[in-house]
């Protein structure tokens, strides 16, 4: 029994090293599988591509015709920092967003002093978008295409 | 989020792994060193796997996608760090054991309370105020607080903490915002004088002020560490919006200038290099080299497989559990532990880099790219001070070494890659 521990004890601290190296392995296979997966995700078209057509503009930008690209999330209103600035006065600093939830596209008033139109009724927090629905902004007004 | 579960087993077939590692260390430790038996030795691994089910169960119920690698490593890097505290300094288990409970509450609150984390960018401006009033808390009379030299800590009330461990998150978040505020710029042409580019004001500017910030540091807080890594995010993120080889030359030649007139002027500067350089010297190592000395010794002791868990004399380096855990580690667990122990830090890294190549905006891919550097810079600079390669610091290492808030903000930087890994599993399509 007194040679017996030293062994298992040793024994035990040599089972701590092989199953630290056995996590390493293993989390290596799960990097690996990760990688293999992203890959080929890479393969298949993007769902997240999607436009707002300006079709009706101001002077001041944008104008008319232009294609505004969306990322998963992105800004819209009068202040600097938006990812599209609206150079409208009846827009607000911080309008409204456009963002990707579970591969459907959703606009959220942000609070604005003069609403968010959508196909002509001002909405309530957030409303789904779909293909062709048109949005009003102050005197701007875009439509939604996803691609 | 998605409302009905996803299964994450990848990710739960590694935490049954770290669950037998966790629990083989404890064994080790405990039956070794068998002073008198403590219920904490049984209860903080039991309460620390059910923690990290918890997370899990967290991750599975809000049904998150992407990455199942990360909190497995995080967990592992954290059960070692309780494995050693337990075998260097056991009357700091119970906290420990407290502070990881606090840093899953932060992981937890950091995956569920931003919705969208765009809000991130829009406030930058908030974020770097909030930064440098944390910076330069500790030098302020009344909070600020001195300790080993160092003047990096905050007491309010009881607790004391580092805001510099605050501080990198907030700074990457904002170098993300700002750096991806000023992409057009990036992708113009820089004006050219002979070979070289000539930044932009947006550039030149905030490099100035970074180092200005950089050196107020290292004067006012006697920290090289905090300096280091403070001006090691800036340039490299720097370099990852731009691929400037040039400002980052800049950068590192201001970086060189600042520190040798540090040397030349302050005593503690001088205190660090000259141990660094010579730790066995006559007059250093019984004195400030002391530390630095027993550190070598530890590290030298490990061989292949180290002496074993508890038979290490790590005991003898003053402040072990917080400064040297690397040597500790690497004697008890030898040269075949150390290089594991390295290995799980580089597939963080790796990981994170990976999740912020695929990330789809250019300020989620600063963001998780900038996160993924700090924690491997930080690796760096404190196993490389450890093993006598550079000056040693008081940069912690991440997730293993003592310490409350280097663990809740570890966690944090973690709880983010995994949103920014789910974002763009969610925007390339139902997987």
């Amino acid at each position: 029994m007194e040679i017996a521990f030293p062994i298992v004890l040793w024994g035990v601290r040599i089972l701590f090293l092989l199953l630290l190296y056995l996590f390493l392995f293993r989390s290596f296979a799960e990097l690996h599988r990760a990688m293999r997966t992203d890959a080929s995700d890479a393969q298949r078209p993007t769902t997240g591509l999607a436009y707002l057509v300006v079709e009706r503009g101001h002077p001041a930008g944008p104008r008319t015709g232009d294609r505004l690209p969306l990322r998963t999330t992105s800004a819209i209103g009068r202040g600097p920092g938006n990812d599209i600035v609206l150079n409208d006065e009846a827009a607000s600093a911080h309008h409204a967003t456009i963002s990707l939830v579970d591969g459907e596209w959703w606009v959220e008033d942000k609070g604005s002093t003069n609403g968010t139109l959508l196909g002509g009724a001002r909405i309530g927090e957030r409303e789904r978008l779909g293909q062709g629905d048109v949005l009003a902004i102050g005197r701007v007004s875009l439509r939604f295409e996803s691609a | 989020m998605r409302a009905h579960p996803a299964a994450r087993f990848g990710e739960l077939r590694l935490l049954f792994l770290v669950a037998a590692l966790a629990v083989t260390g404890f064994v080790a430790v405990v039956a070794t060193v068998n002073a008198e038996f403590r219920t904490a030795q049984v209860l903080v691994p039991l309460l620390f796997l059910a923690l990290a089910a918890a997370l899990h169960v967290v991750l599975v119920a809000v049904g998150f996608r992407g990455d199942q690698l990360l909190l497995p490593l995080a967990v592992a890097l954290t059960a070692i760090g309780l494995i050693l505290v337990e075998r260097l300094a056991p009357r700091l288990l119970i906290q420990q054991l407290t502070w990881s409970i606090v840093a899953a509450g932060a992981f937890v609150a950091v995956l569920l309370i931003p919705r969208d984390l765009s809000v991130l960018a829009r406030y930058k401006y908030t974020w770097a105020l909030l930064g440098m009033l944390l910076l330069v808390a500790p030098l302020l009379p009344l909070v600020g607080t001195e300790i080993n030299g160092a003047r990096i800590w905050v007491r309010l009330g009881p607790a004391l903490f580092e805001p510099w461990e605050a501080v990198k998150l907030l700074l990457v978040v904002f170098f993300a915002a700002y750096l991806e505020e000023y992409r057009e710029v990036l992708s113009a042409t820089p004006r050219r004088l002979g070979p070289f580019p000539v930044p932009p004001v947006p550039y030149l500017l905030p490099i100035l002020l970074m180092w200005a910030i950089a050196m107020l540091v290292l004067v006012g807080e006697k920290d090289l560490g905090a300096t280091l890594l403070f001006f090691g995010i800036f340039l490299a993120m720097l370099f990852l919006a731009t691929g400037e080889l040039f400002y980052t030359a800049i950068g590192l030649a201001l970086l060189a200038v600042g520190s040798l007139l540090a040397y030349r002027a302050f005593p503690h500067v001088q205190a660090r290099v000259d141990v660094w350089l010579a730790p066995f010297s006559p007059d250093l190592r019984f004195d400030q080299g002391y530390q630095m000395v027993q550190g070598l010794f530890s590290l030298g002791n490990g061989g292949l497989l180290g002496v074993g868990l508890g038979r290490g004399m790590a005991e003898r380096i003053p402040v072990v559990w917080s400064d040297f855990v690397f040597d500790a580690f690497a004697e008890e667990a030898g040269f075949l532990g150390a290089a594991a122990l390295l290995a799980l830090y580089l597939l963080f890294f790796y990981r994170g880099m990976h999740i912020a190549l695929r990330a789809p905006t250019a300020f989620l891919q600063l963001l998780a790219g900038g996160l993924s550097f700090i924690l491997a810079l930080q690796t760096l600079v404190i196993v490389a001070g450890n093993a006598k390669l550079i000056p040693l610091t008081g940069i912690t290492l991440p997730f293993v070494a003592y310490g409350g808030s280097s663990l809740v903000t570890n966690f944090m930087l973690t709880a983010v890659l995994l949103r920014v890994s789910d974002i763009t599993a969610r925007v390339r399509g139902p997987g």
